[in-house]
């Protein structure tokens, strides 16, 4: 590589830390949400440090702090956690192709949430395979420190942090759907991934509308696929094109 | 915090994790045996169709705004417009981002 492309260009960590700054936005806010509920759910600082650290995964955190509190069977916190969870089944697979051979990627399959899968699948195979490593430690350690940093927020102050700007964790979230929006924008090219692509969309907002809000993102695009094959079959479009 | 609360809390995590390697290492065995039968490198069809639906998914139930009146719906519309314009401009990730949640939040505030 030339000294003018390094000069012009991030290291690939560090555009990675760039590529997860919108992230924080959606993060930290949440992150503070769950300290508080945890602590107000009985469990301490560390211990509602150390679940975001190990389990690190939004839904299913809020989820396990409120059965745990309410004295659930242990074995139902185990299912129920791992059932909102599953959804994470499909991502890896989906970016496998794009990652070059490196004994670290096992260990950093842990940090791949939501976010970093939508922001790896539309990334990674834009960029050079040497960077791809470099970049995904950046953005991936960048979201989950970010939200270990954020649930110490909310379980050390995440009270006086609430009723002091109260303001600030309604607006932050919206990164999230923003982010979404702009990783979804290229895709809809043709007119079949663009039906496709609002429907799910449909179905996924009226799903969490009617209360299912983990059910909702694996159903939606489960029935998103199933008539991706259907109207493909129908219009006869090329695969490699909407593929 | 009980020592059947921790081994839950490790059995979580330990599982959650393991929904995240598994699949990846499944792949990379297919992919590496695709590779030595010379066949094209190819995931399934239906696997790289649900990614991005996935995204459309997240995209779906983010859009509900977590205190919903009508001021957080007006102010979810012209966010993801403001998100979606500048995109257009900027082919970019930041900024579209900036732009939606300035405008989400400067609807919020005026609302």
């Amino acid at each position: 590589m030339s000294t003018e492309k390094v000069m012009s260009r991030p290291a690939p960590f560090v555009a990675g830390l760039q590529d997860g700054i919108p992230l924080l936005g959606g993060y930290i806010p949440v992150a503070i949400s769950f300290g508080l509920v945890s602590l107000q759910s009985g469990f301490g600082v560390w211990e509602t440090i150390l679940i975001s650290t190990l389990v690190y995964a939004g839904a299913s955190q809020f989820l396990f702090v409120a059965m745990v509190a309410a004295g659930a069977p242990l074995w139902l916190v185990i299912v129920m956690t791992l059932l909102i969870n599953a959804r994470h089944l499909v991502y890896a697979p989906n970016i496998a192709a794009y990652l070059p051979p490196s004994r670290w990627w096992p260990a950093m399959m842990h940090g791949l949430t939501d976010q970093i899968f939508a922001l790896a699948l539309v990334r990674l195979p834009k960029m050079a395979e040497e960077a791809r490593l470099g970049w995904y430690a950046g953005v991936s350690l960048l979201a989950w420190f970010s939200w270990i940093f954020g649930t110490a927020l909310g379980a050390i102050a995440g009270e006086e942090l609430t009723t002091r700007w109260p303001f600030l964790g309604e607006v932050m979230p919206f990164a999230l759907p923003a982010l979404f929006l702009v990783l979804l924008a290229p895709r809809f090219n043709s007119r079949l991934w663009t039906l496709v692509l609002a429907v799910t969309i449909g179905m996924a907002f009226t799903l969490k509308l009617l209360g299912l809000p983990n059910a909702a993102i694996p159903l939606a695009a489960v029935s998103g696929a199933v008539l991706y094959h259907l109207m493909k079959g129908i219009w006869g479009q090329g695969s490699k094109n909407d593929g | 915090m009980g020592n059947d609360i921790w081994m839950v809390l490790v059995i979580c995590a330990l599982g959650t994790f393991l929904m995240r390697l598994v699949p990846l290492l499944w792949m990379q065995r297919h992919l590496a045996r695709r590779k030595a039968e010379e066949a094209i490198e190819e995931m399934p069809t239906w696997l790289s169709v649900l990614g991005p639906l996935m995204i459309a998914g997240m995209f779906g139930v983010s859009l509900i705004p977590s205190h919903p009146s009508p001021t957080t719906w007006i102010a979810t519309l012209l966010g993801v417009a403001a998100t979606y314009v500048v995109w257009r401009f900027t082919q970019s990730l930041g900024w579209p981002v900036f732009a939606g949640v300035l405008v989400f939040g400067a609807v919020v505030l005026l609302g």
